[in-house]
C-alpha cells in the first residue's frame, strides 16, 4: 500500500490533479483548513478560512480513460460560516472551518457536518436536474393565474434541467461552546456526534439544534489552576458508546458513555512514559497531540504530536505499539520553531482505507507516508513543479547533517511557511488529497 | 587527593554545561514572556497556546529556583571571614551609608564572602520593597499594567557585557536611561516594576493568574541569569549564574523607588 523505489509489488504515486490558484500571492480565505472524503469517497469536500465548502466530485470512470482514476471536479460551492461577532464578550468569531464531517448516505442527498470555532451547521447537498412544467396556478413565468380566469386542469410534467446542486443548511448546532471547537466526530449510530472545544465535549442528536449532553468538562473550578486542554476527540467506529480525547499534555482518554453521564473519569488512559534523556523546555509542547483518528477496524487508534505519529492498541494503555518519527531533524531546533510559533503547527494523521499504511503532513509541502507492515516510510512533496499529469512523485530526503548529496534538501533550507497540515486518504482506493496552503492536491497510483 | 589543576578543569567543563543551559534557559524565558505578553493584548489568546506557554514558564521558573537553591546550598559553606552587618540594608536609605564598593580590591575569597551575603540581604530588601511598590501600583493603576515589560527592563539593570544579543540594545539604552536623573522617573518605574496579575481584569479566558511573577520569585532568578563584567575577569569568582549588582546602580535604584514612593 505504499510508493518504493519501484519493483515488485510496489507502487508508485503519480500526480493527478490540483485544484486553486497559481498565484504568489495567498489570500487568507483561501487557506485550507479542512479535507475530507466522504465514505464511498465519491465526494471530497474542503473548507477553508473564508468559512467556505467546496464539494469535488468524482466523474466516473469513462472506458477511454483507462490509465487514470476518474477526476475531481467541483460539485458544489457554498459559504457554510459567516464571521460573527460576539456582542457580550467583544469578540469576533472566525468564519474558519475547523472541521468537515460527513454523515453516512441514505438516501440521494448528501450531508455533511461543518463546524468553525463556536457552530456546527448540517447540510443537505442535493441534486436537482428536472424541473416542473405546467403548473395550473402559476404561468410560465412563475406570476400568480387568477384562479378564477383558470378553465381547465392539468398534471405538471417533469422536464430535464441542468443539473444543479443545491446546499442547504438543516440544522444549526449553535451556542454550545465557550471555547474553541477543534473536533466533531459523527458517532456509529448515525444519529448522534459529538463535538469538541478546548475544555469540554458535548453529545448532539441530529435532529435537535436546542440542547446538547455535556459528557467531558475538564475546566477546573479555578481557571489559574488549568494545566491541560483538550485538543481532539472521536468516536469509535463501531462502538457508539467509546469515545477518546487527547490532551495538550500527550494523553490520550477512552471514555465509555455507559459508565456514567458525565464521562469525565476514563475508561482507559494511555500515555507514554516520558523518556528522561530527552527531556527539555520543550518536552511538553511537542507532546501535545494534534490528532486522534481511530482506525477502521476500530482496534487500534493514532495520534500525531509534533515530531512522530503513534499508534496505539487500544487493549495496551502504557505504551503505543508503533511510533513513527515524521520529522526528527527537527528535535535540535525546537527553540527556534518556537520563537517562530511553528512549534504550535497542529498537525493531522489518516490512514489509508486497509489500515495498513498511515499519512501525515510536514514542512516545505513535504508529507510522509508509513508502511505498517513493510515499516518503509516516504517523503513526497506536493508542489507545482511536479503537477504533470501522471508524473510519477519522486521520493525526497532531508539532509541533517554534512554533506549534502544531489537532490536532498538540508534542514536550514526548508520553508515552514509551505505546511501540510491537512490530508486525506481515500477510503477505498489509493487516491490521497493533501492541502498545501491554498491549493489541493490529488495524488493517485499508478496503475499498471 | 585530586590535584588542584584537575579540580579545576572540572569546574570548567561544568561551567561550559551551564553556561549552555542557561542560555537557553535565558532564551525559553525571553521568548515565553515575549508570546506571553502578546497574548495579554490579543482579545481573545488561544487557550491551548496559552497553556503551553504558561506551563513553559512555570518550568523555566522551576528551574530557576532549583538553580538559585543549589548556590545557596554551594554559597553558605564557603563563608570564611566575619561578613559586614547588613541588616542596616532594611531601611533602604540608610543602605550608601553601610556598604563598601565591591571592587575588585577583596581578596577573592572576601569578595565571593561578601557578595554572596549582600546578594541575599540585597535581594531579600529589594523584594521586599518591590513587593510593596507593587502592591501600590496594582491598586492604581488599571489596565495598563499589563502594557509594560518588567522582565526585560529588570535585567536592564545588570551591568553589562549583556547575555545575548537579544537584550543587549534594550539593555544598554535602559540603563542609560536608569542613569540619567532628569528622565521621568515614571518610565524609569515602570520599567522596573513587575506585572503581577494582569489578568485580574480579564476574568474568564485569562488563566495566566497562576503564572504570577512575583517580585520575590523575579529576585531569586535574577541572581541565576545575570552575568556581572567582573565575572569575566576572574572565572572562579562567580559561580554559574551569580547576580553582582554594582553597589551604585543599587543605590540609584533605591533613590528612584523611594523619591516616588515615599511611604513604602
Amino acid at each position: 500500500m505504499m510508493a518504493g523505489a519501484g519493483g515488485g509489488n510496489d507502487f508508485q504515486w503519480c500526480f493527478s490533479q490540483v485544484k486553486g490558484a497559481v498565484d504568489e500571492d495567498v489570500a487568507e480565505a483561501d487557506i485550507i483548513s479542512t479535507v475530507e472524503f466522504n465514505y464511498s469517497g465519491e465526494l471530497l469536500a474542503t473548507g477553508d478560512k473564508g468559512g467556505r465548502v467546496v464539494i469535488f466530485q468524482r466523474e466516473q470512470e469513462s472506458k477511454n480513460r483507462l490509465l487514470s482514476r476518474g477526476e475531481y471536479n467541483v460539485y458544489s460551492t457554498f459559504q457554510s460560516h459567516e464571521p460573527e461577532f460576539d456582542y457580550l464578550k467583544s469578540l469576533e468569531i472566525e468564519e474558519k472551518i475547523n472541521k468537515i464531517r460527513w454523515l453516512p448516505q441514505q438516501n440521494a442527498a448528501h450531508f455533511l457536518l461543518s463546524a468553525n470555532d463556536k457552530t456546527i451547521k448540517l447540510w443537505k447537498i442535493s441534486e436537482r436536474d428536472k424541473r416542473a412544467d405546467g403548473y395550473n396556478l402559476k404561468d410560465e413565468d412563475g406570476r400568480l393565474r387568477d384562479p378564477f380566469r383558470i378553465t381547465t386542469l392539468r398534471v405538471p410534467v417533469l422536464m430535464p434541467m441542468d443539473l444543479m446542486v443545491e446546499a442547504s443548511p438543516r440544522r444549526i448546532f449553535a451556542n454550545a461552546h465557550t471555547y474553541h471547537i477543534n473536533s466533531i466526530s459523527v458517532n456509529s449510530d448515525y444519529e448522534t456526534y459529538l463535538s469538541a472545544d478546548d475544555l469540554r465535549i458535548n453529545l448532539w442528536h441530529l435532529e435537535i439544534t436546542d440542547r446538547s449532553f455535556n459528557i467531558v468538562d475538564i475546566k477546573p473550578a479555578n481557571m489559574e489552576e488549568l494545566t491541560e486542554v483538550i485538543t481532539a476527540a472521536e468516536c469509535h467506529p463501531h462502538q457508539c458508546n467509546v469515545f477518546v480525547y487527547s490532551s495538550s499534555k500527550g494523553t490520550i482518554r477512552l471514555c465509555d458513555m455507559r459508565a456514567a453521564a458525565l464521562c469525565d473519569r476514563h475508561s482507559k488512559f494511555f500515555e507514554e512514559p516520558e523518556d528522561p534523556s530527552s527531556r527539555s523546555f520543550f518536552s511538553e509542547i511537542i507532546s501535545s497531540i494534534s490528532d486522534v483518528k481511530f482506525s477502521h477496524s476500530g482496534r487500534y487508534m493514532m495520534t500525531r504530536d509534533y515530531l512522530s505519529v503513534k499508534v496505539w492498541d487500544l487493549n495496551m494503555e502504557n505504551r503505543p505499539v508503533e511510533t513513527y518519527q515524521v520529522h526528527e531533524y527537527l528535535r535540535s531546533k525546537l527553540c527556534s520553531l518556537y520563537e517562530n510559533d511553528c512549534i504550535f503547527d497542529k498537525f493531522e494523521c489518516c490512514w489509508n482505507g486497509s489500515d495498513s499504511a498511515i499519512m501525515t503532513g510536514s514542512y516545505n509541502n513535504f508529507f510522509r507516508m508509513f508502511d505498517r507492515n513493510t515499516r518503509r516510510d516516504i517523503t513526497l512533496e506536493a508542489s507545482r513543479e511536479n503537477s504533470k499529469p501522471r508524473a510519477i512523485l519522486k521520493p525526497r530526503k532531508v539532509c541533517t547533517g554534512g554533506k549534502r548529496k544531489k537532490d536532498e534538501i538540508s534542514v536550514d533550507s526548508l520553508d515552514f511557511n509551505k505546511k501540510i497540515l491537512h490530508t486525506a486518504w481515500h477510503p477505498k482506493e489509493n487516491v490521497i488529497a493533501v492541502a498545501a496552503t491554498n491549493n489541493l492536491y490529488i495524488f493517485q497510483d499508478k496503475m499498471n | 587527593m585530586v590535584a588542584r589543576g584537575q579540580k579545576r578543569k572540572l569546574h570548567r567543563e561544568d561551567e561550559g554545561r551551564g553556561s549552555a543551559r542557561e542560555s537557553q534557559l535565558q532564551s525559553v524565558l525571553d521568548i515565553s514572556m515575549d508570546k506571553f505578553l502578546r497574548d495579554q493584548a490579543l482579545v481573545e489568546p488561544c487557550l491551548l497556546r496559552s497553556v503551553l506557554i504558561n506551563n513553559t514558564l512555570r518550568q523555566v521558573q522551576s528551574e530557576v529556583r532549583a538553580q538559585v537553591e543549589s548556590l545557596s546550598a554551594v554559597k553558605i559553606p564557603m563563608k570564611l571571614k566575619p561578613e559586614p552587618d547588613f541588616t542596616q540594608l532594611s531601611p533602604p536609605a540608610e543602605h550608601n551609608a553601610s556598604l563598601s564598593s565591591p571592587n575588585a580590591e577583596n581578596t577573592e575569597d572576601d569578595f565571593m564572602v561578601w557578595t554572596s551575603e549582600e546578594d541575599f540581604s540585597l535581594s531579600s530588601a529589594i523584594s521586599a520593597i518591590l513587593k510593596d511598590l507593587d502592591a501600590v501600583i496594582d491598586a492604581g493603576q488599571g489596565p495598563c499594567a499589563s502594557q509594560r515589560a518588567p522582565l526585560r527592563s529588570v535585567e536592564n539593570l545588570t551591568p553589562c557585557p549583556p547575555r545575548t544579543e537579544r537584550t543587549s540594545a534594550v539593555a544598554s539604552s535602559a540603563k542609560t536611561e536608569l542613569m540619567c536623573p532628569g528622565r521621568p522617573q515614571d518610565a524609569a518605574l515602570d520599567k522596573l516594576l513587575l506585572d503581577i496579575d494582569p489578568s485580574v481584569f480579564e476574568p474568564e479566558l485569562n488563566l495566566l493568574q497562576g503564572f504570577s511573577v512575583t517580585a520575590d520569585d523575579l529576585v531569586k532568578y535574577l541572581p541565576s541569569l545575570s552575568k556581572s563584567p567582573s565575572a569575566s575577569s576572574s572565572s572562579s569568582l562567580v559561580s554559574n549564574g551569580q547576580a553582582m549588582w554594582e553597589i551604585q546602580e543599587i543605590e540609584h535604584v533605591m533613590d528612584i523607588l523611594m523619591r516616588t514612593y515615599p511611604q513604602s
